[in-house]
């Protein structure tokens, strides 16, 4: 039997900074036969190990295909997130995982399909926009929405000129503070919910952010008349061991780490201590 | 299995040949009132009678303190698991403590379908010798189904008089009792009191809980709001020491420790506590349990709300340590029966 503490050994390839406080790494295994099991589906997260610093969780922020390594997307935080920051290229950490649920994506085929992020909230929608993208011809049309505080906080910028660019993709910017040289929308990413003309009848929406900006962006999705079980989030708590044995992740009677991280909003109604 | 009768000089020969070949966890006396499951030298050290110990003996099964795993760090980055552990022996454990090995085996081993590597290893490598036991104010056993727990004992030890009846209940126990000498049948008068003990054992106790466990859950949730928790919480200090000294509590944190010279070190683990203001924060400063209250009523959820479902009973043995211990005098069943009451 495997132990399911032991984290595999993985070499950062790429260290892209993403904002001022935000930065994403490309991990690789070593073993080439890891990745053969590793296998992941857009949603889940990983446990990495700065061996020293520590270990905390990471939804996986790359497409799960075609590749044969993956990204996280790391805001410098705490303990080990600091020490992330301080790697380089070259630089080997451990990686447990894929750990968690995942977004369901043949569930909702023949949807409209809308994106709401905000922040670093895009980091986890970003694995399930790619492949929404990628089987497009399965969905009725694709809208993402993404927030941020500032200019400056908008992370992959690169990509969202490119996605704002594409056939087949709807992408709308817009951040709470505009500033010299910004141009586009101003306000907080639940304004750009007016944008939304199709059938929310036949959709589905995957949103993630802050708890306070989930709370609102859910509250008008609902008033827009999305069903509870067509919003779809991902939370994130510090689970420590990932597999449901050190309960720092519990709400009520679910773990963040085995039942989630991906809920519906109808789920997360019903969670204690949780109001979405 | 017919039980057979054991001097106290017998029970020392049984010790002395388990410490042969294991190291031994037994209840020692520690003051004048006090006692402690420590690792004895000398089968003498063992007490045979004691009310309960601080501490449950979950210690020799999940450490206060463990290496997940031992990691260096330079030249590069490797794991290792850690070393296989010695082979134990659980000595003067009362049905109480057994029952939450129980619980601890579900909830480390098979929960989930999730096998916990370094919890298995020890259990696997345990011999447990049970003790009966007369209750005392705290114990409330009765209310939760575990004052005559056998189960997970390999021998079972009933306090008769000068002597001991003993029940064999696995070959490992078979073993350990036939390393005593030539069985002997117990005298009629103590298999007549060894017979009665649970009725004599039940009639003892006083506190009692005011529902069936099987009750609490929607008992409890229909109290969700109540003002039971707030109450409580104005009481309670956050010291966690009813989740220290509970043998069914299993949380845990993890961190790094390093060693001088910074090229290798260990991830361990140690207990952790709902009751900490910590425990539900999240990177950002949120924190979904901030507040004591919540705290406080997730302690009970958990107990006899979400694990009770999940495992079919109280995730509670009513071995009374977190209302004899507790810093503020927070009573256990007497905030459940508050509750029950509540609900009336």
């Amino acid at each position: 039997m495997s132990n399911p503490y032991l984290p595999d050994i993985a070499t950062i390839q790429r260290v892209k900074p993403e904002t001022y406080d935000t930065t994403s790494f490309t991990l690789k295994f070593d073993d080439p036969g890891v990745w053969e099991r590793f296998r992941f589906r857009p949603g889940q997260f990983v446990e990495i190990s700065v061996f020293g610093a520590g270990e905390a969780p990471f939804c996986i922020s790359s497409s799960a295909h075609g590749r044969e390594d993956f990204d996280i997307t790391v805001r410098r935080l705490g303990r080990v997130t600091q020490a992330l920051h301080a790697m380089g290229e070259g630089a080997q950490v451990g990686v447990r995982g894929p750990l968690g649920n995942s977004f369901p994506l043949d569930e909702v085929a023949g949807k409209h399909v809308l994106f709401v992020g905000g922040g670093l909230g895009l980091a986890p929608l970003r694995p399930q926009i790619l492949e929404v993208y990628r089987q497009r011809d399965k969905f009725q049309s694709i809208t993402v929405l993404y927030g941020a505080r500032t200019p400056d906080d908008l992370i992959y910028r690169d990509e969202l000129e490119q996605w704002q660019n594409l056939e087949g993709m709807r992408c709308l910017l817009t951040v709470d503070v505009g500033g010299d040289g910004w141009t586009g929308n101003v306000g907080v990413v639940g304004s750009l919910l007016s944008e939304v003309k199709f059938d929310v009848g036949q959709a589905v929406v995957f949103v993630c952010g802050p708890p306070i900006m989930i709370r609102f962006v859910v509250r008008d999705l609902v008033a827009m008349g999305f069903g509870e079980d067509d919003i779809i989030s991902t939370l994130e708590r510090h689970m420590r061991c990932g597999i449901g044995k050190c309960n720092h992740c519990i709400h009520g009677d679910k773990y963040i780490c085995l039942d989630g991280p991906v809920f519906t909003y109808r789920q997360m109604k019903a969670m204690m201590e949780l109001e979405p | 299995m017919a039980p057979s009768a054991l001097s106290a000089a017998d029970v020392r020969s049984v010790l002395a040949r388990a410490m042969e070949s294991t190291a031994v966890l037994a209840p020692v006396r520690r003051g004048r009132s006090s006692f402690a499951f420590q690792w004895i030298a000398d089968p003498a050290e063992a007490v045979f009678s004691y009310p309960r110990t601080i501490l449950p003996p979950k210690q020799a099964l999940l450490p206060p303190r463990e290496d997940l795993f031992v990691f260096q760090r330079a030249p590069e980055p490797a794991v290792r698991p850690p070393a296989a552990p010695d082979p134990i022996t659980l000595f003067g454990v009362h049905p109480c403590d057994l029952a939450a090995i129980g619980q601890l085996d579900w909830a480390m081993q098979e929960r989930h379908g999730i096998c916990d590597p370094n919890y298995a290893a020890r259990r696997a490598h345990t011999t447990i010798i049970g003790l009966e036991c007369l209750p005392d104010e705290y114990c409330f056993c009765p209310s939760v189904g575990t004052a005559h727990t056998r189960a997970g004992a390999d021998l079972f030890l009933t306090p008769v008089g000068e002597e001991f009846v003993a029940e064999a209940l696995t070959e490992k126990g078979e073993a350990l009792l036939a390393s005593a000498g030539e069985k002997r049948a117990p005298s009629a008068e103590a298999r007549d009191t060894w017979e009665h003990w649970a009725e004599d054992k039940e009639s003892r106790v006083s506190r009692r809980l005011k529902a069936q466990p099987k009750e609490l859950p929607d008992l409890l949730e229909a109290e969700y709001e109540s003002e039971v928790w707030e109450a409580t919480a104005a009481r309670c200090y956050s010291c966690g020491t009813c989740t220290s000294v509970c043998p069914t509590c299993f949380c845990f944190d993890v961190e790094d420790v390093v060693e001088v010279g910074l090229a290798s070190g260990a991830r361990r683990r140690q207990y952790d506590s709902c009751q900490f203001l910590e425990f539900a924060s999240v990177a950002g400063g949120h924190n979904f349990r901030g507040e004591r209250p919540d705290r406080v009523r997730h302690r009970w959820f958990r107990k006899f709300v979400h694990l009770n479902r999940e495992y079919g009973d109280a995730f509670c043995v009513g071995c009374g340590r977190c209302t004899k211990f507790c810093t503020a005098d927070i009573g256990l069943v007497e905030v459940l029966n508050s509750i029950v009451e509540a609900s009336e």
